[in-house]
């Protein structure tokens, strides 16, 4: 019964809720021109990064391309190097490699 | 529609000017203030405007606008709900809270009651109850406003009739 009269008063309250709907008129007025004029800005921000970043493609491809070169030096270099080892003092290297 | 889908930012505006109002009228229901409101709607737009394509035509724009709304609202309720402490009805209203954005002419009492009580809502009632009881829509359209079952928003709506008598009742 308790439950009833609550469930009622809570109906009530919506109705009452409804009937008095927010008035948004003031909050709608020229909305359209602020919409499109934060359009614009985001439009014009990622046009800057979209520009930004084509433009920094030869940077990073030139970077890669230092980056390849410096490791293959590297490389090269710790192989000559190994050589050298082995043919200084090949039993002490191929006793360390038949341990794997 | 087709001059909006083909880029050209005039017949987007028309087309905002045409739906605002239904936007505003469902994101006022959840908004804090005026600039939450703002904030919402416009985001709704800005995501229409880039997701224009994906507009499929078997139904009508509101609705599809109207998805959009429905989930930028329940964001903002979560965002909300993961930034402050939940405070009691009481507390609420003592701090001079403002039930949702522009208020009628003349407070009521018993409305501003009702409106911190929603306030106290997890998102998901809180959706699920403004749909429902204060848009008077229908369970089909809340769970294609939502994307929830149908069962789902019926179980969520009781329980968040539940709550919310709860919470008055704790009021009194």
């Amino acid at each position: 019964m308790n439950d009833q009269n609550q469930d009622g008063q809570l109906d009530a309250l919506f109705a009452l809720a409804r009937a008095r709907r927010p008035d948004t008129s003031a909050a709608e007025f020229a909305f359209e021109t602020r919409l499109l004029a934060r359009l614009r800005a985001q439009q014009e921000t990622d046009s800057v990064w979209a520009m930004v970043s084509w433009r920094l493609i030869p940077f990073f491809a030139a970077c890669v391309v230092a980056l390849t070169l410096w490791h293959s030096q590297i490389v090269t270099e710790t192989n000559d190097a190994e050589q050298m080892a082995y043919v200084e003092n090949p039993v002490i290297l191929d006793s360390w490699n038949s341990l794997y | 529609m087709e001059a909006a889908l083909a880029g050209d930012d005039d017949a987007f505006a028309e087309l905002t000017l045409r739906h605002k109002s239904r936007v505003f009228g469902v994101a006022a229901r959840f908004a804090r203030d005026a600039a939450e409101l703002e904030d919402i709607c416009q985001e709704v737009f800005i995501q229409a405007y880039f997701k224009l394509r994906q507009y499929r035509r078997d139904s009508p724009f509101e609705h599809w606008i109207l998805r959009i709304t429905t989930h930028k609202c329940y964001d903002y309720l979560r965002k909300r709900r993961r930034s402050g402490t939940l405070l009691s009805v009481d507390v609420l209203l003592e701090s001079g809270y403002e039930p949702s954005a522009p208020e009628p002419s003349s407070p009521h009492p018993d409305l501003e009651r009702l409106h911190a009580a929603l306030a106290q809502l997890s998102p998901k009632e809180r959706i699920v109850i403004v749909l429902l009881e204060l848009e008077e829509r229908s369970v089909q359209e809340i769970a294609g406003l939502t994307g929830w079952s149908m069962a789902n928003v019926k179980v969520r709506a009781f329980r968040a009739r539940v709550a919310l008598r709860k919470l008055m009742e704790n009021k009194k």
